[in-house]
């Protein structure tokens, strides 16, 4: 692979006026890193591992809080279609969590990753199949934009990129701080969305 | 080289219908697979695509329904091969990712043809076509940075370089510049005839492909470039069908159909990496022995000739995926700035063109040059891989 690094969304010069491409592009990092965490090892995997499980966490929960309800409110049959998500992200979430207690130098972590990958891809395409095409067409743009307000700000929760010092804190991070970010999130984009 | 498929038997074509079982295949996985596993794939689609087409044309010109049914029941085998074969790609891979991979199929196919192809005139055209293929990875590689934030390299795997060829604005010409002339039938080398066949379906597949799913996407300017590429792609089916002898008949072309499904099967199924993949490369190069007998039985039923008479004596040298970028720099170096003129090619723009390039263009820039603004502005910077160091052409370097 080269030394061309794809920004991660917030971080190109995109204007972010619209929740749909942003997402989107996220789910473009999200594979990134995935990448990262499979040619890297050692305290290099460590690291990449915990930037993929955070901006997972804040991703997810910027879905659920301002996609999800979305969705349900705005599009005949919502309700089933986001049902079929959250049981997708439930699966996701179970792997990463077992994920989340093995080493990244265990010889089990590989194959439970390339689980966590599959399940979380396939989450992904039937989100912008499934939600995504919807959204676009059932609302305009400054309810496009007002979403992806929300999203950014669940993003500046938790940066994800390897910044100097925060590789070294995010080191410490287990399962339970990546709770409370979850739930930090969740607070950042309600009060962005006007209902915190 | 001593595989004769004249000589081969294959399954008897009355037990090669499959169950929806066996049809259920377990697709590739886009993030771990041998590119060249893909690119496989997606050829022989292309071939069983136009094996099915052509089929359904000639049976549109039969006139007798017992031929018509014998069509007909080779076909549905056909049209279940295509399924087992382009079913082979994973439903969660993106529209943009699969046109990347056609297009590293157009790249590394199209030179590996020009290299091996023994008669300069029709060389020329292969070299002159990948050149614009080239450029179409290119430009669809800034849009999938831009759209999913995704490098083409994790699709292409450095296998082939992705930079400028011809730039795309300059592909469309007038329609009439996009006729070459045809092979000759009998004198030209059998080889020829199966790479003329190859590379038209390789691309007429990708034709289809653009025209149908362009418009899914929800991008203006990811809608906008696949209609400026799918037209070209209308240009390239145009140049590379009309490289085919049209003295041929009916019956010698779908024996040449026939034969060149099993060159391909063959080649495939010696050089696939993925054991599950080459176990169908072999069983379709199985089930396509029994169709080319099919398809001698009724060339000499109806044209009264040998299919030896027309067919090479043994296969061919096996058709590889393989790097060809040296290959390519050289083309790069020399060929840039070539256009056609009627059936032959220049390096000036001539009235024809240039009338052309003012209608199409209509005064703005091509949604081909706008998604590199759109990628600039965006990342302050192109998308490349340059494995092997700067592009040859200095005019063509990132400044």
């Amino acid at each position: 692979m080269s030394e061309l690094k794809t920004p991660h969304a917030g971080d190109d010069k995109s204007r972010d006026d619209d929740v749909v491409s942003l997402l989107m592009r996220q789910h473009g990092d999200i594979r990134n890193l995935f990448d990262e965490v499979e040619r890297s090892k050692g305290e290099e995997r460590r690291d990449a591992f915990r930037r993929l499980v955070r901006l997972l966490a804040v991703h997810e929960t910027a879905e659920e809080e301002v996609v999800h309800p979305f969705v349900r409110r705005s599009i005949e049959g919502g309700e089933q279609v986001v049902k079929d998500r959250l049981a997708e992200e439930k699966s996701a979430k179970e792997t990463l969590s077992t994920l989340d207690d093995t080493d990244t130098d265990d010889p089990k972590f590989m194959p439970q990753l390339m689980m966590l990958r599959r399940d979380v891809q396939e989450h992904a395409r039937a989100e912008e199949r499934y939600e995504f095409t919807h959204i676009r067409r059932s609302t305009d743009a400054t309810n496009l934009a007002a979403m992806a307000k929300a999203v950014k700000a669940a993003e500046a929760m938790a940066p994800t990129r390897p910044h100097p010092g925060v590789e070294s804190g995010a080191k410490n991070v287990a399962l339970g701080p990546v709770a409370a970010l979850m739930d930090r999130t969740k607070d950042a984009v309600r009060k962005a969305m006007g209902n915190g | 080289m001593t595989f004769n498929p004249l000589e081969q038997r294959g399954i008897p074509l009355d037990r090669q219908l499959r169950n929806w079982r066996e049809l259920n295949v377990q697709p590739i996985d886009p993030d771990h697979c041998d590119p060249y596993t893909r690119c496989r794939i997606i050829t022989m689609n292309g071939i069983e695509v136009e094996a099915i087409l052509f089929s359904h044309h000639l049976a549109r010109n039969t006139v007798d329904p017992e031929v018509k049914r014998q069509l007909a029941r080779t076909r549905y085998i056909e049209a279940q091969q295509q399924k087992v074969v382009n079913w082979l790609l994973p439903g969660v891979s993106s529209v943009l990712e699969t046109t990347i991979a056609y297009e590293q199929v157009a790249v590394d196919l199209t030179a590996w043809v020009a290299r091996m192809e023994p008669d300069p005139y029709l060389k020329q055209a292969y070299q002159f076509g990948v050149l614009e293929d080239f450029d179409h990875l290119y430009r669809y590689a800034n849009l999938y940075e831009l759209i999913e934030h995704r490098k083409a390299e994790s699709i292409v795997e450095g296998l082939t370089e992705v930079m400028p060829g011809r730039p795309t604005r300059l592909h469309h010409r007038d329609a009439y510049d996009n006729v070459r002339d045809p092979y000759d039938k009998d004198a030209t080398n059998p080889l020829s005839k199966l790479h003329a066949l190859t590379i038209m379906s390789a691309e007429q597949q990708t034709m289809n492909f653009y025209m149908n799913t362009g418009p899914t996407y929800m991008e203006p300017i990811a809608r906008q470039l696949y209609q400026e590429i799918g037209l070209i792609e209308e240009e390239h089916v145009t140049h590379y069908e009309s490289l085919v002898d049209p003295g041929e008949t009916w019956w010698e072309q779908l024996v040449n159909h026939e034969y060149n499904e099993c060159y391909l099967y063959y080649s495939f199924m010696e050089q696939e990496s993925d054991p599950r993949v080459k176990a169908i490369w072999e069983l379709h190069l199985n089930m396509e022995l029994e169709h080319l007998h099919v398809a001698c039985d009724l060339m000499r039923r109806h044209d009264g000739r040998e299919p030896q008479e027309v067919l090479a004596p043994e296969l061919p040298n096996v058709l590889t995926f393989e790097p060809n970028k040296a290959y390519l720099r050289e083309l790069l170096d020399t060929q840039m700035d070539l256009t056609t003129l009627g059936a032959g090619y220049v390096r000036e723009a001539h009235e024809r063109f240039e009338q052309m390039q003012e209608q199409i263009h209509g005064g703005e820039a091509p949604p081909s040059d706008r998604v590199m603004a759109e990628h600039d502005a965006t990342f302050g910077r192109e998308y490349r891989v340059q494995t092997e160091g700067e592009h040859p052409d200095p005019t063509q370097r990132e400044k």
